[in-house]
């Protein structure tokens, strides 16, 4: 019950707020209302809710998951619960290693944000992925993890890498390094808008086409049938699957992939262990 | 109501979307994760109590089957035992009761032989005294005349033996 709550409550927001449109629109999500902050005013928009609504739905799933848990596993919902962490885990055992065991949470946080978020545009909610603010958050803290992981065996070593093949190649290893999280955020930012914008223009389309149709019968008939866009039924429903369900849920996993790879890849593991074995040596030999 | 440009900018809404990301991670660590690794693991120590408690199961029915196999083998070899004992007595005791029998019969058959003996030779002597009184007196009266003793008694003597041996 607590899942669907905030859904209905963030449609019931759009239903109020959102003002009929004519014609076709293309533009970000609604503001609400602004709240003014030191450097850039903050504007509270419908991707802010609807992200919000989404952590909310989630918090509330787990806890429906996870309620009556027990050895003998005789409820369904069990079955899925241990389905979603072992199916993490072992994703993120086999893409990252067993030192980043930790990640399998993290790892369903991203999915489970970004998928939920997509398919949000099925219920005719403004989809939060499509405002590069939110994935560019997630892309950030991506990069700040990835950043932490390659300073883990110390800054110098962190600074060396730059210069990995030779000396000369560091702005270009610095680009590639910035551009991590930017790719990563634009990716799926766009994949999830320009789905939406296709689906608008797709729609528009197939309702000009249904008008010119009508504008060849009598007309009697076209003023009564000219509110029934007969050609929108169909092809949006199949892009709408196309672009909503199975697009939002692939980016969802590619980025969840990315972050693993990103990270596993950007964590000197070896020369970390080798570090690590040679203080405890060292901290041996003083005591 | 207006709306935000399609590609805008904004620090504190990347700001507030790093916190939400965060925040749900921390949530699902704590409310799902945690709770399911949990139930995992005691999942697992059942298991492997279970199993242990199986095998420990296992182990002490083959000891007692192990057990009991050698018990009955040994009860089936004292019961042979105290078969062939009893019959062993039982024979002892058959052959000692045939052997005192067969003396004891032999005993009554040597009594009665020489009782058959000893009576035969009793009846013997008497026959040959009956005789020899007879056969004198038969002598006299046949002869009426004095005969010479000493013929007379080889006479009678040497006809006694002759018939004593017929």
């Amino acid at each position: 019950m607590g899942a669907v709550l905030p859904l209905i409550f963030g449609m019931v927001l759009k239903i109020l707020f959102n003002p009929a449109s004519e014609g076709i629109s293309i533009s970000g999500a609604l503001i609400y209302f602004t709240i003014p902050m030191p450097l850039q005013n903050l504007p509270i928009t419908e991707s802010q809710v609807n992200s919000a609504l989404v952590v909310i739905t989630i918090f509330f799933l787990c806890l429906y998951f996870t309620h009556g848990l027990s050895v003998k596993a005789n409820l369904k919902r069990q079955i899925i619960a241990e389905w979603i962490v072992k199916q993490t885990q072992s994703l993120v055992k086999t893409n990252m290693s067993d030192y980043f065991a930790g990640f399998a949470p993290f790892v369903a946080a991203i999915m489970g944000l970004s998928a939920f978020s997509s398919l949000l545009a099925l219920l005719g909610l403004y989809a939060p992925t499509s405002d590069i603010n939110i994935v560019g958050g997630w892309a950030i803290l991506v990069f700040v993890l990835i950043t932490y992981y390659k300073m883990k065996c110390g800054p110098l070593h962190y600074v060396k890498s730059f210069g990995d093949p030779v000396p000369f190649l560091s702005p270009l290893n610095i680009i590639s390094e910035v551009a991590t999280p930017i790719s990563m955020a634009f990716r799926h930012y766009g994949n999830v808008l320009s789905g939406a914008v296709i689906s608008v223009l797709v729609a528009t389309g197939l309702q000009g086409l249904s008008n010119i149709i009508y504008s060849l019968l009598p007309k009697a008939l076209e003023r009564v049938l000219s509110n029934v866009p007969i050609l929108q039924i169909g092809l949006p429903a199949i892009l709408s699957i196309y672009f909503d369900v199975f697009s939002g849920c692939l980016q969802a996993f590619i980025f969840a992939m990315l972050t693993m790879l990103y990270v596993a890849s950007g964590f000197p593991e070896e020369d970390y262990f080798a570090r690590k074995a040679k203080k405890l040596a060292k901290s041996k030999n003083i005591k | 109501m207006q709306n935000l440009d399609i590609i805008s900018v904004n620090l504190w809404q990347i700001l507030i979307s790093l916190a939400n990301l965060t925040i749900l991670f921390f949530l699902l660590k704590k409310f799902l994760y945690k709770p399911v690794t949990k139930m995992l693991e005691e999942r697992r120590t059942q298991i492997d109590k279970d199993y242990s408690d199986a095998a420990s199961a296992k182990q002490s029915a083959e000891a007692k089957d192990a057990e009991l196999t050698e018990r009955l083998a040994g009860a089936k070899a004292e019961a042979e035992g105290i078969v062939k004992e009893a019959a062993d007595i039982a024979k002892a005791r058959g052959d000692k009761i045939v052997e005192e029998a067969r003396a004891t019969a032999d005993g009554i058959i040597r009594q009665a032989e020489e009782d058959a003996e000893l009576e035969r030779k009793r009846v013997g002597e008497t026959i040959k005294e009956q005789i020899v009184d007879v056969s004198t007196a038969l002598a006299e009266k046949m002869l009426e005349r004095e005969v010479n003793a000493d013929d007379h008694k080889a006479l009678i003597d040497d006809f006694i033996s002759k018939i004593g041996d017929e």
